[in-house]
C-alpha cells in the first residue's frame, strides 16, 4: 500500500492542514518527504499534520520527518502530529521522537 | 482445519532486495501471527519489527548485489521466531547504533544480531505470547 497526502492552507490557523494516509517505509519516504518539502516551500508555515489513516510507518519515514521538521524549524515553525494510531504512538516513544514532535490527540478522539 | 499452535511449522520467504517488496513481508509476517493468535498490539509489534530488519538488509546492501534475502517464520505454541538473513556481508558494527534495530530491541522479547562479519548476514528475533495461544 501506499500512500496518500493531501494538504490545504488553513487562513485561521496560519498553517498548512496535511492528511496522510496509508504506508510510509523504505520504498516511499523519500516520496513523502519531497511532497513535505515542496509544500513548505510553496508557504512557510506550522504543518498540522492528520494522521488518522495513517496506517503505518517505518524508521526511514520517521527520519523523513525529522529531516522535515528541522527545515521547519529553521523558519521558527512547529509540525504537530494529531491522531496518531496508538501502534505508531508506540513508534515514536521507542524511538524518543515524542520528545521531539508535537503530538496531540489520538485516534480515538 | 488445523490451527498454527502445536507444530513446530516454518514458513519461508524469499524476496528480491528491493525496498517495493517490503510491505509483503510485512504482510505475510502479520498474518502468520494473526492464525497464531497473538493480539493486535503484539501483531503490530511483529509486522514492525520485520518490517525493520528487511529494511536494515536492503539499507546496507552493498551496491551491485543483486541478490535475494530470505524470511524464514518459526512458529512454536508459544512464540514466533523470525530470521532474515542474506549471502552478503554487512556492517555489523552499525548494528547496535542503527534506529531500526533499537525499534526492534523495544519491539520483540529476543534479538540475536551476527557477532562479526561473515559471508552471511542474519538477524533473528523471537515474539512470545504473553498468554499461551488457545489456553
Amino acid at each position: 500500500m501506499d500512500f496518500i497526502m493531501e494538504h490545504q492552507f488553513d487562513q485561521t490557523k496560519n498553517g498548512w492542514l496535511i492528511d496522510i494516509s496509508g504506508e510510509v517505509d523504505i520504498f516511499n519516504s523519500e516520496k513523502m518527504k519531497s511532497r513535505f518539502l515542496d509544500i513548505i516551500e510553496s508557504k512557510k508555515a506550522d504543518l498540522y499534520v492528520s494522521c488518522r489513516n495513517l496506517e503505518y510507518i517505518d524508521s526511514t519515514a520517521l527520519g523523513a520527518l525529522v529531516t522535515v521538521l528541522k527545515h521547519v524549524k529553521a523558519y521558527g515553525g512547529e509540525i504537530y502530529l494529531k491522531s496518531i494510531k496508538p501502534s505508531i504512538a508506540k513508534l515514536f516513544k521507542i524511538t524518543n521522537l515524542n520528545q521531539v514532535f508535537i503530538i496531540e490527540g489520538d485516534a480515538n478522539e | 482445519m488445523n490451527n498454527a499452535n502445536a507444530l513446530n511449522e516454518s514458513i519461508q520467504l524469499s524476496l528480491p532486495t528491493n525496498a517495493a517488496y517490503v510491505s509483503a513481508a510485512r504482510l505475510t509476517a502479520s498474518s502468520i501471527a494473526n492464525r497464531m493468535v497473538f493480539d493486535i498490539d503484539e501483531i503490530e509489534d511483529i509486522k514492525a519489527a520485520v518490517s525493520e530488519a528487511c529494511t536494515f538488509v536492503i539499507k546496507n546492501l552493498p551496491q551491485q548485489t543483486q541478490d535475494c534475502f530470505k524470511i524464514v517464520f518459526g512458529i512454536a505454541k508459544e512464540s514466533l521466531t523470525v530470521t532474515i538473513s542474506v549471502s552478503a556481508s554487512l556492517p555489523v558494527s552499525a548494528l547496535r547504533e542503527e534506529i531500526g534495530i533499537v525499534m526492534i530491541k523495544a519491539l520483540v522479547d529476543e534479538l540475536r544480531l551476527p557477532g562479526s562479519d561473515s559471508d552471511r548476514f542474519k538477524i533473528e528475533m523471537t515474539k512470545r505470547h504473553k498468554k499461551t495461544a488457545f489456553d
